[in-house]
């Protein structure tokens, strides 16, 4: 555990340690003090819009926080073969996916929290310049999805460690988890679709290939489940089990994905 | 006692799709016995770095088995023991000294306190101490190299394997490398050298492997190549005529052709006899060696002798 812990701590300090973060965070924040000179236009959306668009933002900023520092976190460990000198230690190949992983975590969560902190204030301005129009506006729904912002690229993560450990090049690992986002947003709106009786009627998608989606809608994630952006920019109440359900998706699914890593990564050779 | 054992092991890698599988390394067997100091050498591309990539678990024989202390290498908790310094190692580049050495002693399970005060000392033996809070990415690649020593010896391992610690070192670190091996030697340490720089493996190692091609062409004891402790000086004359040799037989220990001379391991007690010998037959002294032969002599002699092993 010791080993994890350490392994967590270095990968931390790497990735924060790290230039590229200032220019996602300052592009982060251009998007948030945007949305404090545009909100006027809205009028009477302007909450809606508001939670919508630093949602979005701390979405974005996440996401590049992930493909291009998080990636390279891992992969220049492997390119420049500073895994070796790790690896030479008492740290197995398992622990040092975990290390890695809860390093990322940490980095992501502090980064996001960051964002997060600035984001919470661009609303409170707002709320205290236009205090008629966040009627249905809630802190606690608005902090439960930008809470699930960070479990969906906690999951995004550990599929990139998951490609990180079959692959050899960093821009493979990008291509393929990049294909997997995309994916894991668009495929609950494929198998409803399939599943409507429009689609019956119509009879464009073959048999076969109605299977093959089927499959795959249980194999890629379903990145749909974290997206709590509706209830925040509406003021829905969030059931409780929803709740509880996708944080144990996420959990489940990051928790696979990461022993096949570690399982594949303890076999790979380094040469 | 064997400590690090190479039985039999070969490494053939796989260099693509429909492409032929290269051997790196064939039917390696070698022995490093306890604190003593086991050489490496063989040209570029020898399969060096592979046989060390295997001891360390990097990567698996695909014949043979490498064994630490009679045990196959499987267990994490063996690599405890040892001390690893790669070929130009990369570091974090964000991270300072103080936060690298940490890690490597939590990666140990040492004590904070341990670790603190174990650092500070390689730090000061290695002329680090004050770059210690300096990120690594600002290091030259001689303060990398050091960098990489302190990382590999924090844990104090009995077993060290060190893959060129002198490259890229500059003469006094090379210095202060060569006295820190010799230290860990009189320590009881077991090393693995592994060098280009034969002068250095010449004079740290107990027992020399020449490796080319992925084979053992041959190993080497210290008698084999230091002759300079013995009461024999090496004379290099103008190459002897058979007159002259026969002449100068009764007086030599030995003689050898050695270019477009000859030379003559002279005991220094018919030091006086052989040098009024020479003056009498007017052969010319060119000048004097330190040993008989040398590991660049053998090296060279070795390589162009051995046939390349087959794929």
């Amino acid at each position: 555990m010791r080993s994890v812990v350490a392994l967590a701590i270095i990968t931390f300090k790497e990735g924060i340690r790290n230039r590229a973060l200032f220019g996602i965070g300052l592009m982060a924040l251009f998007l948030l003090g945007l949305n404090v000179s545009v909100a006027g236009f809205f009028m009477r959306d302007i909450g809606k819009v508001t939670v919508d668009m630093n949602l979005s933002a701390l979405n974005f900023a996440g996401l590049l926080l992930v493909f291009f520092v998080a990636i390279n976190l891992m992969a220049k460990d492997i390119d420049r073969k500073t895994i070796h000198l790790v690896l030479s230690k008492p740290i197995s190949r398992s622990q040092y996916v975990w290390g890695k992983y809860g390093g990322i975590l940490l980095f992501l969560s502090v980064s996001l929290a960051f964002l997060f902190l600035f984001s919470c204030l661009t609303i409170a301005l707002l709320l205290a310049l236009y205090p008629d129009y966040f009627g249905a506006f809630s802190w606690g729904q608005f902090v439960v999805a930008a809470t699930f912002v960070l479990v969906k690229l906690a999951v995004l993560t550990a599929i990139v460690l998951f490609f990180s450990t079959i692959t050899t090049s960093s821009l493979v690992t990008l291509i393929f988890s990049l294909g997997s986002y995309i994916a894991g947003v668009t495929i609950e709106e494929v198998v409803f679709y399939l599943k409507s009786d429009w689609a019956t009627q119509e009879r464009v998608v073959s048999e076969s290939l109605r299977t093959v989606i089927d499959v795959l809608s249980y194999l890629l994630p379903n990145f749909t489940v974290f997206d709590f952006s509706l209830e925040a920019a509406h003021g829905l109440p969030i059931a409780f089990e929803r709740i509880v359900l996708a944080l144990g998706y996420a959990g489940g699914y990051s928790a696979i994905l990461l022993l096949l890593a570690g399982f594949i990564f303890a076999r790979r050779e380094f040469n | 006692m064997v400590v690090v054992e190479c039985d039999r092991v070969s490494k053939k890698y796989n260099t693509g799709l429909f492409k032929k599988r290269i051997c790196a390394v064939q039917n390696l067997s070698f022995q490093v016995k306890e604190g003593t100091i086991y050489g490496l050498i063989g040209p570029n591309g020898a399969g060096k770095s592979s046989t060390i990539r295997m001891l360390l678990g990097l990567s698996r024989p695909t014949k043979g088995e490498v064994r630490f202390r009679g045990n196959v290498l499987n267990a994490v908790d063996l690599r405890a023991e040892i001390g690893y310094l790669p070929e130009n190692p990369y570091l974090y580049d964000h991270l300072n000294l103080n936060e690298l050495l940490a890690f490597s002693g939590e990666a140990a399970r040492m004590e904070p306190a341990v670790y603190r005060l174990r650092g500070r000392e390689l730090m000061a033996r290695l002329d680090l101490l004050d770059a210690q809070k300096r990120p690594l990415r600002t290091f030259s690649k001689g303060m990398l190299q050091r960098a990489g020593i302190c990382f590999a010896l924090l844990h104090d391992p009995s077993i060290i394997v060190f893959d060129e610690p002198m490259s890229g070192l500059d003469p006094v670190g090379r210095k202060m490398v060569f006295d820190l091996v010799m230290e860990l030697k009189q320590q009881g340490k077991t090393i693995l050298f592994c060098s280009h720089i034969l002068n250095d493996v010449e004079r740290l190692c107990d027992r020399i492997g020449l490796i080319h091609k992925g084979q053992m062409v041959r190993e080497f004891g210290r008698e084999d190549f230091l002759q300079s402790a013995s009461d024999a000086v090496f004379l290099l004359t103008d190459r002897l005529d058979e007159s002259s040799q026969r002449a100068l037989e009764p007086l030599i220990i030995q003689s050898r052709p050695e270019g477009e001379g000859t030379l003559l391991a002279v005991s220094v007690d018919r030091y006086l006899d052989v040098n009024a010998c020479l003056q009498q037959k007017g052969i010319a002294v060119r000048g004097c060696r330190s040993e008989w032969v040398s590991l660049e002599d053998l090296f060279v002699h070795h390589i162009r002798e051995h046939a390349p092993c087959a794929v």
